[in-house]
């Protein structure tokens, strides 16, 4: 079998591609293709099955009525422009102008963890805004926290992403030098009411909220002292781009840089 | 000398903007094959068996090939400067870095080819391996290579030697020793343009080789002793290379393919991936330098004792020649009139080196230019006085003592002063490259001053004056 | 499936999932899409999509039916150079060459997207900034571009083919200094 071996479905509707999709078995689903089809390339993609291309099943839609829904397809050049921060940051640290053109914020969050470096920037800013994502499965639809969709295995198809507007965000990315594609770490922060929300991306096989640090900071710390706190309860990677040492020495400082841009901006 | 001072065009360039210049992958061949290479998943293992049986089975594939297809299997880049061949082909009975080609395939396509190698049958039989060459020469440490821990043929020595005047003298005279370790890592090269290799077969037994070397003699040649042709039975065409920076002239790519195209009597094309160029291309050194200067507290330098460690990989190929180099090299642009430099070719288990822009003196320079900083840190004095005072002049000599003719240490260094504004003291902004005399001939510096007009100092009764034959201990 | 190439239709009989790059190159035999890396990282491979720089080694081309792509065969000709290859041409903008092309599409997609006037460093910067080179220290390349986009150089800027009216057309600004 060749790894092109592969029965394309290309639905028109999100009808036709929640059908098409069905239980998600034997089914590669292609969103804008930037994680995916490197392994096409080099021999490592799911031989057989069926292939469900997005690019017509009008996924694609941005709406913005207080709260904001990003289609599965939407682009992250269309996660730029709709402004909504933390998101929009991440989005526009992301790569370069032609894959952001072209990479989308459903695949974003649905990429698995990264062999060789972290993915799913977005992960991280989704996460500090309390954002629902809607997906089907085996099960039907359902809506769900973003941390619950991040907590399961990644076998559903996600149709849209669904924020409420926060006040406020903040978003800080490390990267190595001329390494613009990559992020070795990176910290969001949104202020949506009721409290600040603080998640990382790059520190764990997918993005995770910092508790700690939301504690502290609902208790009144500063933002270095609630910086400190950002290593509680993870075990960095090493990887090609970072040692865990050198992630877990950097966090804090990252975190608390995050906590005062959100409180200055 | 038309030319000389004009703007010209590059010859390339028209080709170059529109997308026209033709990279080897650029090039078909009808009938063309596609090639993929089976290589070692460890760092260190023997190989108990070898079977290519299921994978030729393969509806598509059209050529497997190992050691035992090729004519001379084991073949010395460099066996005309005296380098004994120690690297393979084709693996024969151990792999020796992470990557090392057992076998290679040639198929319809990529995706065939692909599949076959998961169809070859390999039995490994791990060993312990090393990577770091400071511990090569420990008793215990793995052993690698059939040559022992370094690379033996220096003549009668393991090591390369330079040896100029009286060591001893100098650490005896110092008013202080300044010691350096200094350790460049490994470079990539990532050129753009991937290694690639199109190796067509002609009816009347030529070869066509289409390659991205950056040395087509030297490579036509390597594939010609391995394939046992004469040298008018291959065409290289070439010198449209994407990128080498020393990278390509390893010929890692031609000779697989060529024995390929030989079995499968059909053109072979054979690009590697980026995959492949990061992991198992081979790179630019890891160095372990030390070095002690004997210094004066005025800021001479009297003697430098240099120990350096050069990390061949799992074989030889040109590390002897870079290394050869460097020691050539590290006295630097100043003038050391005592001198005991040892140098070692270390085997470990990381991918063979290679040359890359400044092969073996690109690490010297690194390490005793930041020594020659540290030794004015030291001494409290400045860093740009003592270089100049140390520079090297006419009639000044190397380690292999040949007289310096033209240096260019003292303009430079000044123009460089110039450049970034430094103000230096009268006597140090008057100084030139011209021989040494008065203050700047200290007793310490006359023995190694040549004769006004002589290309080489000798000694009474002298050696020669060769590399590695140095009159001193 | 058929897509337009330098505004001929092609026809591809390719899975649906192979790369364009791979249609382009070894179908199609366009060989002026590089692949340097296959995965995104480098820019060699950048085409235009329907106006837009996009990498070919990303897109599968089951979902470019009807596209129109461009690359540097639909840019220029030796004899009919947009002024931005006379610029990369003048300015050695190009060493090895193999970066060569995906610069050029990228860099005249700025060119047009902006109206054809004169670019800032940081926006040529930022239009590249997918792009690797690893010869020319990108200095000459950014000098090229604005050189070009300052109607330094003859030459036409964008492409037109017959039907297709995506591109602005721009009137270059006359002989070179």
């Amino acid at each position: 079998m060749r790894s092109s071996d592969t029965e394309a479905l290309i639905p028109t509707s999100e009808a036709e591609a929640v059908e098409a999709f069905r239980d998600g078995s034997g089914v590669t689903v292609l969103a804008g293709g930037t994680i995916l089809m490197p392994d096409v390339t080099y021999g490592r993609y799911p031989k057989g099955g069926r292939t469900l291309m997005l690019h017509r099943a009008g996924l694609d839609t941005v709406t913005d009525n207080g709260v904001v829904t990003f289609g599965a397809m939407a682009t992250l050049d269309a996660v730029v422009a709709s402004g909504v921060p933390p998101l929009a940051e991440a989005a526009a640290a992301v790569a370069d102008p032609e894959i952001r053109a072209q990479a989308t914020i459903g695949g974003n969050l649905a990429a698995p963890p990264g062999v060789a470096s972290p993915r799913g920037d977005l992960q991280a800013p989704l996460l500090a805004m309390g954002a629902r994502v809607r997906s089907v499965g085996a099960d039907g639809e359902r809506t769900e926290p973003v941390e619950d969709y991040l907590a399961h295995e990644r076998g559903r198809l996600v149709l849209s992403i669904e924020i409420d507007r926060p006040a406020r965000g903040a978003y800080l990315t490390q990267r190595r030098p001329h390494s613009h594609s990559y992020s070795v770490m990176a910290v969001a922060a949104a202020d949506v009411g009721g409290g600040v929300r603080v998640a990382a991306a790059g520190i764990a096989p997918s993005a995770v909220r910092l508790s700690g640090v939301e504690e502290a900071l609902a208790n009144g710390e500063s933002a270095a002292e609630a910086g400190a706190h950002a290593g509680e309860g993870v075990e960095p990677p090493d990887d090609a781009l970072a040692s865990g040492w050198y992630r877990r020495e950097v966090l804090p400082v990252l975190t608390a840089r995050v906590i005062e841009q959100l409180q200055g901006g | 000398m038309k030319a000389v001072g004009a703007k010209l065009p590059r010859y390339d360039g028209i080709a170059h903007i529109t997308g026209r210049t033709a990279f080897v992958d650029d090039v078909k061949a009808p009938g063309m094959l596609q090639a993929r290479a089976l290589r070692s998943p460890h760092h260190h293992a023997a190989i108990r068996n070898l079977d290519t049986r299921r994978a030729e089975q393969l509806p598509g594939v059209r050529a497997i090939v190992t050691h035992r297809d090729v004519p001379h299997n084991i073949y010395g880049h460099l066996e005309a400067l005296g380098v004994p061949a120690d690297e393979p082909l084709l693996a024969e009975d151990v792999v020796r870095w992470r990557g090392q080609p057992v076998a290679a395939v040639a198929a319809e396509d990529v995706d065939t080819a692909m599949e076959a190698l998961q169809l070859i049958d390999v039995e490994y039989e791990e060993r312990p391996a090393l990577f770091d060459i400071r511990l090569a020469l420990e008793p215990d440490a793995p052993e690698i290579h059939e040559w022992g821990p370094v690379f033996p043929h220096f003549g009668p020595h393991n090591h390369r030697r330079v040896r100029k005047g009286d060591i001893e003298w100098a650490m005896d005279a110092a008013d202080t020793i300044v010691s350096g370790v200094y350790r460049p890592q490994a470079i990539e090269h990532v050129p753009l343009e991937t290694q690639a290799a199109l190796v067509i077969p002609e009816p009347d037994g030529r070869l066509t080789v289409y390659s991205c070397t950056q040395a087509m003699y030297f490579s036509l040649g390597v594939v010609a002793a391995h394939l046992k042709l004469p040298l008018n039975r291959i065409k290289f065409i070439g010198g449209t290379v994407g990128g080498g920076f020393g990278g390509k002239v390893d010929t890692a790519s031609e000779t697989i393919a060529a024995v390929l195209a030989l079995k499968a009597q059909r053109p072979v094309k054979w690009r590697w991936t980026r995959e492949e160029e990061f992991l198992v291309s081979s790179t630019r050194a890891p160095w372990h330098i030390e070095i002690e200067d004997a210094v004066s507290s005025d800021g001479w330098i009297l003697g430098r004792r240099m120990v350096t460690l050069h990390d061949s990989g799992a074989y030889a190929r040109f590390s002897p020649y870079g290394l050869t180099k460097h020691a050539f090299h590290h006295t630097g642009a100043y003038t050391i009139p005592n001198l005991k430099f040892d140098g070692f070719v270390v085997f470990t288990n990381r991918v063979p080196t290679t040359a890359m822009r400044g092969f073996g003196v690109t690490s010297v320079s690194m390490a005793v230019e930041t020594h020659i900083t540290r030794v004015a840190d030291v001494l409290g004095l400045d860093p740009w006085e003592i270089r100049l005072k140390n520079a090297n002049r006419v009639g000044d000599t190397t380690g292999n003592l040949v007289a310096m003719q033209d240096p260019s240490t003292v303009p430079v260094t000044l123009a460089t002063a110039d450049a970034v504004g430094k103000e230096l003291p009268a006597q140090f902004r008057a100084m030139t490259s011209e021989r040494r005399s008065g203050d700047l001939l200290p007793a310490h510096l006359v023995a190694q001053q040549a004769p006004e007009g002589a290309h080489v100092l000798k000694r009474a009764g002298a050696l020669d004056a060769a590399p590695g034959n140095g009159g001193g201990r | 499936m058929e897509l337009m190439v330098n505004g001929t239709p092609r026809a591809t009989a390719s899975s649906p999932v192979t790369p364009l790059l791979t249609v382009l190159r070894d179908e199609l035999s366009v060989t002026s899409v590089k692949p340097g890396c296959e995965q995104g990282g480098c820019g060699s491979c950048t085409v235009w999509v329907d106006g837009e720089p996009r990498r070919a080694c990303l897109l599968p081309v089951g979902t470019l039916e009807g596209a129109r792509v461009t690359t540097v065969e639909g840019l220029g000709t030796p004899r009919d150079l947009a002024a931005l290859q006379a610029a990369f041409n003048d300015r050695y903008a190009a060493q090895c060459g193999y970066c060569t092309s995906g610069m050029l599409m990228a860099a005249q997609a700025l060119i047009d997207r902006t109206g054809g006037g004169p670019v800032t460093r940081e926006q040529v910067i930022e239009a590249l900034s997918g792009h690797v080179c690893r010869c020319t220290g990108y200095v000459k390349i950014l000098d090229a571009v604005i050189a070009a986009a300052n109607g330094e150089y003859e030459g036409h800027h964008g492409v037109e083919f017959e039907g297709d009216a995506s591109q602005p057309e721009v009137e270059p600004k006359g002989a070179p200094a």
